[in-house]
């Protein structure tokens, strides 16, 4: 059992059980928020060690906000003190968008990028990495 | 440009009419006269001389030898200074006022030469008295009537001073000696009586001369102002014919009518030419394009069919022309129009399929400047605007119609991907035990379950692929150069593991001089092609099998080849290869699981991309697949303008 918090961004209520069961049962307390808002008090809230955030929310970018919200190199930024919080973003890649945005992080100040649909073990992989013990 | 106003040359700039027409016609009959006289004075110079010798050698006559032949001399030598004047004015392009005055100056040495030829020739008696006669002609061709009558009088006075002087012993008497014997020039009644004559018969010819050049100056005035009339009708068909090859040439509007616009002030030498357009109400009518008024004039106010007579009668379908703007009852803004200095309005309506579209309307500064030529002129290109304003307007609307296609495509890609992305997740959790243990059976079913969410997922992204290609009409837009080699590679190494693990070898062989070549494309849709083909390769060959994927290029091309050992493509098979959802039966076999639709996707991007494919199979033996590319030159890149800028892939 570890006492790892991690709180999941998103929308979609089945996406968010699905990554429950996998992290609960690795021994990581889970909270959810289902929009950018929420999940931005939550943070503050929550204080997590880690953020699992879905891209497309309420706008098709709302993931993108928050993580530049929380990981703004602004030194008054409200977020500064999670900073430091990684964030695993989920993606559904596809090329038919004329949304086109590189899971890159010169673009975005993300850990790590995970494609839609999450396998568990990878999930429970990439968290061992981002936060062990 | 240089050329002076040559005649015959249309030029908006000298076509304000008679003027300037009969002014060049003068000056360019002046110029060509000058250098006629020149070329006629040598011979009348050697002339002289030569009849001088005659008369002493041949006839044996005795007359002043010595001054006639200083005079035929004289001739010679200032009509070379002439000559070589004449050559100086044509170097350095003169005003006709220079011609003028060397005329004057030929024509005055021409007068002394001739007086002092009759002097010494007789007088009164000589019969280089005619001469005169036709230097009066000459001057009458040469000069206005006013000039060649000056020119007329100055004869007779000198002709008259000299016959006098002779007459009263104040100058001597030069008799050809053995040509006259009797002294007429003391005979009072001669002398007075061929004074008259002279002088009578001088003036009749110099108004003749006159009359005669008149004439023909006011024909050859009709002529000319033919051929300009028939120039500015060319000029008009030329911007009628513009104004269809902009129409067919140019979607964008505003550009499009604002050539319009331009070129029909030109044509028609107008000072002005508008086109507004009814808005959506249908109320009023907004300028669109302008040329050739102020911006007070354009703001002077709304103009609304309502409160405006004049649109309401063009609206309706009529040609209106109004020859006294500011005092016509029709115009919503007179005092605007005075202020602006317009004149004539003519106003021809912009007629759309579905009713009128707008007007189109040119302005002139002159009272009553609008004939039926020009108003049938308008209306013709009225025509072609309504032509070139429906099919931009069409454009636009099909632009409109794709955005809310991509949307659409947009949003389906969402709404589809997502609930079969989220059936997945959970099933992959449920079946990973991390909601309690499950039985084999159910791991079975759930199995099964995930293979058709699986399927089901690579149908709905394939159909995405499909119907990206067919609806987004602006994918031109997004291409950019793509490193070639890069994708192969990608591709390549990306079904390496699961080769091996069928036990198959994965052989990548590269033309050196492949290295740096780029294809106009996007990653994604090459990703796509050659992920589609190494794929299938991988999948329909058999364990132990090769699969073989090369890059060649020539000049203009890139080919990569895909080559496989596998089961092959029979002939029947190879007839529906490309069509959507098709599966070959020996496929299938191989296969339960496959949507048909790959390689519908990859025949389709590779053509988008201006390449095509060939396959080449043999069933049992194996496939070849060939993608030909054509190879981005740079400099092309320079033709384009702009390099189209890097994009990313989506994420979301």
């Amino acid at each position: 059992m570890n006492n790892k918090q991690i709180l999941i961004i998103d929308d979609d209520p089945d996406q968010r059980l699905s990554l429950r069961l996998p992290l609960e049962s690795a021994g990581y307390k889970v909270f959810e928020a289902t929009n950018a808002a929420e999940g931005l008090a939550a943070v503050k809230q929550v204080n997590p060690d880690l953020v699992i955030l879905d891209v497309m929310m309420d706008t098709t970018t709302a993931g993108f906000q928050v993580a530049l919200e929380l990981h703004s190199a602004d030194p008054s930024s409200a977020y500064k003190e999670y900073r430091k919080t990684p964030i695993i973003m989920l993606t559904a890649i596809h090329s038919t968008t004329p949304l086109r945005f590189a899971p890159d992080s010169d673009y975005l100040p993300v850990e790590t990028f995970l494609e839609k649909p999450v396998d568990p073990g990878v999930l429970l992989a990439k968290l061992r990495e981002l936060i062990p013990g | 440009m240089a050329l002076p106003s040559l005649p015959g040359k249309y030029d908006s700039e000298n076509s304000s009419g008679m003027v300037t027409s009969r002014r060049r016609l003068v000056d360019a009959e002046l110029v060509a006269s000058v250098a006629w006289l020149i070329k006629l004075r040598w011979i009348a110079g050697l002339g002289v001389i030569l009849a001088t010798l005659a008369m002493e050698v041949v006839f044996r006559l005795d007359a002043a030898t010595g001054p006639l032949i200083a005079i035929g001399t004289a001739i010679l030598a200032y009509n070379l200074i002439f000559y070589l004047g004449d050559r100086r004015l044509a170097r350095n392009n003169a005003p006709t006022a220079a011609y003028e005055q060397l005329a004057k100056w030929q024509v005055g040495l021409d007068w002394v030469a001739v007086t002092l030829l009759i002097h010494y020739s007789g007088g009164i008696e000589s019969p280089v008295i005619l001469f005169f006669l036709f230097h009066i002609i000459i001057a009458s061709m040469l000069f206005p009537a006013r000039t060649a009558f000056a020119f007329a009088l100055l004869a007779i006075a000198l002709l008259t001073a000299t016959s006098l002087l002779e007459y009263f012993g104040l100058l001597p008497h030069e008799a050809i000696v053995g040509f006259l014997n009797t002294s007429l020039y003391q005979n009072g009644l001669y002398v007075s009586a061929v004074l008259l004559f002279f002088a009578s018969a001088a003036l009749i010819i110099a108004y003749l001369a006159s009359s005669i050049q008149e004439r023909l100056r006011q024909r050859e005035e009709e002529v000319v102002e033919l051929s300009e009339s028939l120039q500015r009708a060319t000029l008009r068909l030329q911007a009628l014919n513009d104004g269809a090859r902009t129409v067919g040439s140019t979607l964008d509007l505003s550009q499009v009518l604002n050539r319009l616009v331009m070129s029909t002030a030109e044509a028609m030498g107008v000072r002005a030419v508008s086109i507004r357009l009814l808005d959506q109400s249908g109320k009023r009518l907004e300028p669109v394009a302008v040329y050739g008024l102020s911006q007070e004039y354009l703001n002077k106010g709304p103009v609304e069919v309502e409160n405006n007579p004049l649109a309401r009668e063009v609206l309706a379908g009529n040609v209106v022309n109004i020859p006294d703007a500011p005092g016509s009852p029709l115009l919503q803004y007179p005092e605007e129009a005075k202020l602006e200095g317009i004149c004539s309005m003519l106003s021809a309506p912009l007629p759309g399929k579905e009713g009128p579209l707008g007007i189109l309307r040119a302005y002139a500064e002159e009272v009553n400047r609008f004939t039926p030529d020009d108003e049938a002129f308008l209306t013709a290109i009225a025509a072609q605007g309504s032509i070139a304003i429906e099919n931009a307007l069409a454009y636009h609307a099909v632009e409109a119609l794709d955005d809310v296609k991509s949307q659409f495509v947009r949003m389906v890609t969402h709404e589809l991907r997502s609930p079969v992305s989220v059936i997945r997740s959970l099933l992959r959790t449920v079946s990973g035990g991390f909601a309690g243990q499950i039985s084999d059976q159910q791991r079975d079913i759930l199995e099964r379950v995930s293979r058709r969410a699986e399927f089901l997922q690579g149908l709905i992204d394939d159909l995405l692929d499909l119907a990206a290609g067919k609806t987004d009409v602006k994918i031109q837009a997004r291409l950019e150069r793509v490193a070639l080699t890069g994708i192969v590679v990608k591709v390549v190494r990306r079904y390496e593991l699961s080769a091996s693990e069928k036990g198959q070898e994965l052989e990548w062989i590269e033309d050196a001089s492949c290295k740096e070549i780029r294809v106009l494309a996007t990653p994604e849709s090459l990703d796509r092609v050659f992920n589609n083909l190494v794929s299938n390769a991988v999948k329909y060959t058999p364990p132990g099998g090769r699969v073989t994927v090369s890059l060649v290029c020539t000049e203009e091309e890139a080919i990569v080849t895909v080559a496989d050992t596998g089961i092959g493509i029979t002939a029947e098979a190879m007839e529906h290869l490309f069509e959507e959802f098709y599966r070959a039966p020996n496929a299938k076999e191989m296969e339960r699981e496959g949507t048909g639709l790959g390689l519908t996707i990859v025949k389709d991007t590779v053509t988008r991309l201006g390449g095509h494919i060939a396959v080449d199979s043999k069933p049992g033996v194996g496939s070849r697949f060939t993608v030909t590319l054509p190879i981005y030159e740079e400099s092309a890149e320079a033709e384009a303008g702009e390099t189209p800028e890097k994009s990313a892939t989506v994420a979301y």
